[in-house]
């Protein structure tokens, strides 16, 4: 029998049902069900939920399965916290939820199949984790392994490993050079845990997480840039959590890092001549609060930025987050290529995100449109606008 | 159901038990043990695109006598989509196109599905804005407030939604087809706040405003009711605002969590000047009524805040509602009435004013409860009967009957309930269309549940709520 916190509990029954949430969530506005919407499911989970917040193991067994389809069927993008009326923080139940279906065995069978993979070879793709570091040498990237420094570079699985976004790697790895910052990779990174935490499993991430922690306090670093919003959220607000204590070391997102190179003056990138739109991923942009930082070192590279429609908090997912991509992938296009319509109806030249599942995302999109739209991270606008690659 | 999958495509058609228990309730929590009472879960759920759509579920629901309940946002507290004898639930928010702009009339032509948000969206590039619109604006649909209250923010400088739709296209419980106006048979007026058991609302023609050189948010604060009340009065009687909105707040439990004061708010609109005069008159009034007006910006945030007008329930985390038209003379006597409710009970509340004209307001009030107590839920449920007693005694009516107020027709209402009997009969003989509301409430095994038997009932939990 589980117990749900106090809080989580009385979130749930918080929720006025007014559904403010529902036309807002992206893959209700697909799918059209009230199942899929965050209020149909707070409603679901409220019926579930006996005195006291016990959970109803017998409706569990009969409704499970439909009910984990749902959950699972989210990006967790956070937009249905963002307009709650009573405040619920939406998200925290989700990821709740994720948690009680992983240990009743009632996810996905592709979450589980990632579990698997992700404890077997510490990273998402079933790669040696040896060849973490592989994308140095594709990319001829200059780069240190050293036993002691200022700044670690936690790179992050999608970024590693995945060859249409390794050039995000090389062109912050030249950035970190140019800047002669005191840097290193890991010897030995793991996947962060982001993607166990959303599957559910907790206990799982932990282990991750004190890998990490392990690796990076052995280095003696005083701050983790990541240019991975998941991996932001993880290492900033989950490990603590996890591990009970807050590891030693500043988490810092690359555009933050960035905008402090430019608005201290260290680092002066020539204007470009282009028109730049932004998108803001759901886990930097709403979730972290990173929001101002990556449209000013924007704005310093350019005078025409253009913002697209829902931007900042109201920034709508690509369809990558929350696992979605692997539950549902049909789904998860479709997100993306709404999204990636309205980015190109910005008539922007370039297109720019700081996430590389994002980046990934619409560069397929790109590609399967057709229109030949170029997609990049801000740091390798940045790394082209300084010729470092 | 074959048949429904086969007309429409199995993918505007659920039978999931999931999706059938998401559909079988709407804002308000129903009691636990009121539940049994009703059969509310659905045999099935669709989504219709088209009218014709529509039409067809009709045609075959008077084909096999099967209840259809209309279903738009779901905003809706008082049961009007909750099934009571199983049926079809229509989830008509797919049907939430934009069908025709008359740029140079303004007027606007949307299904009904379409959600007040996205029009005031479709407008924002134009010279038109809405008249009127409700506070759930955010998530409820055009049809929906049709088929209810249609009074809201603008009602009071505009008129109720009826005043500002030129015509309608209805499905008739038949499946027939019609354009309504003022001068059909049935007319707007006669389906308009039939909440759903007469006809279906297609789509609507709406009539648009031009929009005001400037709109000026204000926000008075007081540190009495009577002031507040007094002060509101005399801004009505002096200038013509949008909108004015006067809050309360009585808490017995807690002190900490919300000012206790008292405020209101509102907007007025027009040109430059008009607006300046309006505004240096109201800031004239509030002053003389001992409150004060807050600094602009603060005003603007709670303009935009309109339509979170629950934040409350956060700390129930349950609320038991209920909303009435009430003469602006027995405001004062009604406000104190929820008050000495709230303090018997020992339950926090909070009461919303949104005056609809100098002599009428719309009155709604919050009482903070805990659902996860069942009986005790139950038992405080009769508040809102008491309330409601004592509105209509004083002159005023229920905003509003559906499956919760139906007992209160009788009294508040008797020439427009017969009337509504009457045009039931003659449209709906076979009673397919949202069966079990505002004119009759069934129980499951098919018996009325007579109106006195409901209010003696919840009498005696009153009692019961009292005393333990
Ligand atoms: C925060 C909040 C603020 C609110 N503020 C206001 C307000 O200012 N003014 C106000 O009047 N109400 C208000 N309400 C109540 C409610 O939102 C309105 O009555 C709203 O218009 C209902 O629309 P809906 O689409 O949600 O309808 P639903 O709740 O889905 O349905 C309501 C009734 O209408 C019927 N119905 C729905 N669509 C149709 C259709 N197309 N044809 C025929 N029948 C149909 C249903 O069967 C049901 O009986 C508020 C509610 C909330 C939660």
């Amino acid at each position: 029998m589980f117990i749900l916190p106090k809080l989580h509990l009385e979130n749930v029954f918080a929720c006025a049902q007014c559904g403010y949430c529902v036309k807002k969530c992206p893959t209700y506005y697909f799918l059209g069900w009230e199942s899929a919407s965050p209020r149909g499911k707070i409603f679901a989970l409220k019926e579930f939920l006996g005195n006291g917040g016990k959970l109803d193991e017998q409706k569990l067994r009969k409704l499970g399965k439909p009910l984990s389809t749902r959950i699972f069927n989210c990006t967790l993008c956070g937009l249905c916290k963002e307009v709650c009326h009573t405040e619920i923080d939406v998200l925290e139940i989700w990821l709740k939820i994720r948690e009680i279906l992983y240990e009743h065995r009632l996810v996905p069978q592709g979450v589980i199949k990632l579990s698997e993979i992700i404890q077997q070879s510490k990273n998402i793709y079933m790669m040696d984790n040896v060849s973490r570091t592989d994308w140095v040498t594709y990319t001829s990237a200059d780069v240190n392994f050293k036993d002691s420094a200022e700044v670690v570079y936690f790179v992050g699985c999608i970024t590693s490993f995945s060859g249409r976004v390794q050039s995000i790697a090389q062109a912050f790895s030249s950035i970190l050079n140019s800047m002669n910052e005191d840097w290193t990779l890991l010897k030995d990174e793991w996947c962060c845990g982001h993607p166990l935490v959303l599957s559910g499993g907790i206990k799982e991430a932990r282990t991750f997480a004190l890998h990490n922690v392990e690796m990076i306090e052995s280095i003696g670093a005083k701050k983790v840039v990541t240019g991975c919003p998941g991996c932001y959220i993880a290492l900033k607000h989950e490990y603590p959590k996890l591990l009970g204590k807050k590891p030693g070391f500043e988490v810092l997102h690359s555009t933050q890092l960035l905008n402090s190179y430019i608005t201290s003056g260290k680092l002066a990138v020539p204007k470009a001549d282009v028109k730049l739109t932004y998108h803001d991923p759901c886990e930097l942009g709403r979730i972290s609060g990173i929001i101002q930082e990556p449209r000013m070192v924007l704005q310093s590279i350019t005078d025409t930025f253009i913002e697209p429609k829902y931007f900042g908090r109201e920034s709508i997912c690509c369809g990558s987050g929350g696992l979605l991509k692997l539950v549902n992938p049909y789904l998860a296009d479709n997100l993306a290529q709404r999204r990636y319509e309205i980015l190109t109806s910005t008539n922007a030249d370039i297109i720019v995100s700081a996430c590389p599942a994002c980046v990934q995302t619409f560069t397929q999109t790109a590609t399967t449109m057709q229109d030949g739209k170029r997609v990049i991270d801000i740091s390798q606008l940045i790394a082209e606008q300084l010729s470092l690659i | 159901m074959n048949e429904v999958i086969n007309k429409l495509g199995q993918e505007y058609v659920s039978v999931d038990l999931l999706e059938k228990l998401v559909y079988s309730h709407d804002l308000a929590v129903l009691p636990k043990f009121v539940k049994p009472l009703f059969d509310t879960t659905p045999v099935a759920i669709v989504r219709p695109k088209t009218t014709e759509h529509i039409a067809e579920i009709m045609r075959l629901a008077n084909e096999y006598r099967i209840p259809v309940i209309p279903r738009g946002g779901a905003t809706w507290g008082f049961g009007g989509t909750i099934p009571v004898k199983g049926g079809i639930i229509l989830d008509l928010t797919g049907l939430n196109r934009i069908v025709h702009f008359d740029e140079k009339n303004g007027l606007l032509t949307v299904e009904c599905g379409a959600v007040w948000e996205d029009i005031m969206h479709f407008l924002r590039e134009t010279r038109w804005k809405l008249p009127t619109y409700p506070s759930s604006a955010l998530s409820s649909t055009v049809g929906g407030w049709a088929a209810t209250g249609g009074i809201g923010y603008g009602s009071l400088k505009y008129g109720p939604f009826l005043k500002n739709v030129v015509k309608a296209t209805v499905v008739l419980p038949s499946g027939r087809i019609v354009v309504v106006d003022d001068k059909s048979n049935p007319n707007l007026s006669q389906l308009f706040g039939s909440e759903g058991i007469l006809c279906i609302f297609a789509d609507l023609t709406l009539k648009l405003i031009p929009k005001s050189d400037v709109e000026v948010p204000f926000m008075a604060n007081f540190s009495n009711f009577a002031n507040a009340l007094m002060s509101a009065q005399e801004v009505l009687r002096l200038t013509s605002p949008h909108s004015l909105v006067l809050k309360a707040f009585g808490f017995v439990r807690t002190k900490d969590y919300v000012e206790s004061d008292t405020y209101f708010f509102g907007c007025v609109d027009g040109n430059r000047y008009e607006v300046y005069k309006q505004y240096l008159t109201l800031d004239n009034i509030v002053n003389r009524y001992r409150g004060y007006l807050v600094p602009e910006d603060e005003a603007r945030r709670e303009w935009e805040e309109r339509f979170y007008t629950l934040k409350i329930k956060k700390w129930g985390p349950s609320i038991l509602g209920n909303e009435f038209i009430i003469p602006t003379h027995k405001i004062l006597d009604m406000v104190k009435y929820c008050w000495q409710l709230g303090n018997q009970a020992h339950l926090d509340v909070e009461v919303e004013v949104m005056f609809i004209s100098r002599y009428k307001a719309l009155m709604f009030q919050l009482f903070l409860c805990d659902e996860r107590k069942s009986l005790r839920y139950l038992m405080s449920a009769a508040i809102t009967k008491k309330v409601l007693d004592a509105a209509i005694k004083a002159g005023g009516k229920p905003y509003g009957y559906g499956l919760w107020n139906f007992q209160f027709m009788e009294r508040a209402e008797p020439e427009k309930k017969r009337e509504l009997k009457r045009i039931k009969r003659m449209l709906d003989p076979w009673n397919v269309l949202n069966p079990g509301k505002m004119i009759e409430v069934r129980l499951r095994l098919g018996f009325p549940l007579p109106g006195k038997l409901y209010s003696m009932f919840m009498d005696g939990m009153w009692f019961l709520r009292r005393v333990m």
